[in-house]
């Protein structure tokens, strides 16, 4: 009786236990499931955008859209169209619907050179009206590796072309580098001839210019004993001529001090002589005496040099 | 002291009885003085100063307004200039004028000084001048200068003596004296040796009464001239004596009076190295 006692009391804590763990495994999955349903944005509130373009190359469902870096959204769906065309159909979280403007566009941009593809959302300039719900916005694609691709062969077919001409030019055989280098060949040439011919007139020049310098050295040697001679002379010449220039200094201190005066002197006395003589004249009754001067007849001369006689 | 006392009596009297002169005013006073000084320097021969105050004169005239006194000046100075020989300034100043026969004359004896005798001709052809005008000797004097250069003696004889002939009896020494020179010089061209040393020995003792060494040395010159082509019966040798002493003279006259023309034209009579180089000619307006 004990034993089924005891049975029973092990069997309903095996239940208890299993009933327990299946009421939490239960909730587990349903907050698992309200996980995915939350992840999902089954609950979060959306606005739709689409865009139109000519390709969906690198464009797929459930592609991250973001602004400024940030995730706002992803790829809704992406369809043809019965022209060719394709719509994409963006779903942006309604928060952060305020960063789209109505001139807003798309760009399809690559992260790095090689890495995965993401649409980026681009406000346009006019930020005072919001891009309304469902609007089609504008779509382009940044350059990627290829567009990278197709500017660096655009630059370099042109260089290249450049390079295939010179190289085109060097070798031609007439004005190329060859003929270049032969005439360069040919000038050195004349140059050498030109500098040995040089050298031997500079050799001439120098012969020359030694024989005047021998001709220099004697003349200098003429002068330095003509100039010993003066020098034997000159002091005694200098001495007596500054003997000759004091005795000259004194009789012109000597003259400035008495020849102006004596020049005023005689220029006031013949001033005065002349007013005397001029006041003489005029005073009464010698002026009844002296005849004023009277307009001159000069006595005829045709032949004032006597050149008729034995002329010129 | 009688004798003295009496004389200053005499001036006094002689002053208070006398008519007050007018007395010129400045300007003109100074411009007659300097033409009266300027006419004393001619007379004398002091020709570069008298051309310097005959200049004076006829500035100051100018600046009074005083044509007339300009003019006279002007003439003056020209005639100073000619006997200087700068004949090629006296023609300047000839030129600048209003011609009247004494212009004329003047302009004729700067062109003969110049050695232009077709233009002295053409002006002295241009002179109205009858038998009493009182340039009428000057006239038939430069007219028988312009005959001898033109190697026509005989009529420059006959100007020369029609001048002599007008000159009579007149107080014209210096002309009457070129008259015996052009007559001397005339006579000598036309071989008349005897008659041309007497015409020559006349001029000669009026220029040396008026002290004029220039003619005076030309006188010689010509003298010597006439003696050495021999004058009547001399012997050559004689002729040539005394045709060199009278070169001489005329050097010695020159050099004294510095007359450096005068003496190179002995010096070259004389067959000596010339020593003063002959000034080149000097272009002249005509």
């Amino acid at each position: 009786m004990s034993l089924l006692i005891q049975h029973d009391s092990d069997t309903a804590a095996l239940r208890r236990g299993t009933r327990r763990f299946l009421i939490f495994a239960a909730l587990v999955t349903l907050a698992l499931i309200a996980a995915i349903v939350v992840r999902q944005g089954v609950f979060r509130q959306t606005t739709n955008y689409s865009f139109v373009t000519d390709s969906a190359q690198d464009i797929t469902k459930g592609q991250a859209v973001k602004i400024a870096g940030f995730r706002v959204g992803a790829v809704d769906g992406v369809s043809l169209k019965d022209d060719g065309q394709v719509v994409v159909t963006m779903e942006i979280d309604a928060d952060h619907m305020r960063f789209i403007t109505h001139d807003a566009r798309v760009e399809l941009r690559k992260e790095g050179l090689v890495g995965s593809a993401t649409l980026e959302i681009l406000p346009g300039p006019d930020k005072s009206r919001l891009a309304a719900a469902q609007a089609r916005l504008t779509f382009s694609r940044a350059d990627g590796l290829t567009a990278l691709a197709n500017q660096v062969r655009d630059e370099i077919v042109p260089m290249l072309k450049d390079v295939k001409v010179i190289t085109g030019a060097l070798a031609d055989p007439k004005n190329g580098l060859p003929a270049t280098l032969a005439r360069i060949r040919d000038s050195a040439d004349t140059l050498n001839a030109l500098l040995a011919n040089g050298n031997q007139q500079v050799n001439g020049i120098g012969a020359a210019a030694t024989r005047v310098l021998g001709k220099a050295e004697e003349d200098l040697t003429h002068l330095g004993q003509t100039l010993e001679a003066t020098n034997k002379r000159l002091p005694d010449m200098l001495d007596r001529t500054q003997q000759v220039l004091k005795h000259v200094e004194q009789i012109t201190a000597e003259a400035e001090a008495s020849v102006p005066s004596a020049l005023r002197d005689g220029s006031a006395v013949a001033a005065d002589m002349r007013e005397i003589v001029s006041g003489a004249k005029q005073s009464w009754p010698i002026r009844n005496f002296v005849d004023a001067p009277a307009p001159a007849t000069l006595k005829a001369d045709s032949d004032p040099r006597g050149e008729a006689g034995r002329g010129r | 002291m009688g004798a003295k006392s009496l004389l200053l009596l005499v001036l006094l009297l002689a002053g208070c009885g006398s008519t007050p002169k007018a007395v010129d005013p400045p300007r003109v006073k100074a411009a007659l003085e300097a033409e009266s000084d300027g006419a004393k320097r001619y007379g004398r021969g002091d020709y570069a100063i008298a051309a310097r105050r005959f200049e004076e004169a006829s500035r100051l005239y100018a600046s009074i307004d005083d044509g007339t006194g300009t003019t006279r000046n002007r003439r003056h100075r020209a005639r100073g200039e000619l006997a200087l020989g700068h004949a090629d300034v006296a023609l300047t100043l000839v030129n600048a004028e209003t011609v009247d026969v004494d212009g004329l004359l003047l302009k004729a004896q700067a062109q003969l000084a110049l050695g232009r005798p077709d233009a002295a001709r053409q002006t002295l052809a241009t002179v109205t001048c009858p038998a009493a005008c009182p340039q009428a000797p000057s006239l038939s004097l430069l007219q028988a200068r312009v005959e001898l250069v033109a190697q026509r003696p005989a009529e420059a004889l006959a100007h020369a003596q029609a001048a002599l002939a007008l000159l009579k009896d007149k107080d014209e020494a210096a002309e009457t004296a070129n008259a015996w020179r052009s007559i001397a010089a005339a006579q000598l061209a036309l071989g008349d040796a005897i008659s041309a040393r007497n015409a020559a020995t006349s001029a000669l003792e009026i220029d040396r009464k008026l002290a004029l060494p220039e003619k005076i040395a030309r006188d010689w010159l010509l003298l010597g001239d006439i003696e050495k082509v021999g004058a009547g019966d001399t012997a050559k040798s004689a002729a040539n004596e005394a045709a060199k002493a009278a070169y001489q003279r005329a050097l010695a006259v020159a050099e004294a009076a510095g007359l450096k023309e005068a003496a190179e034209l002995s010096r070259r009579a004389l067959g000596m190295t010339t020593q003063v180089p002959t000034p080149a000619p000097t272009q002249a307006p005509k």
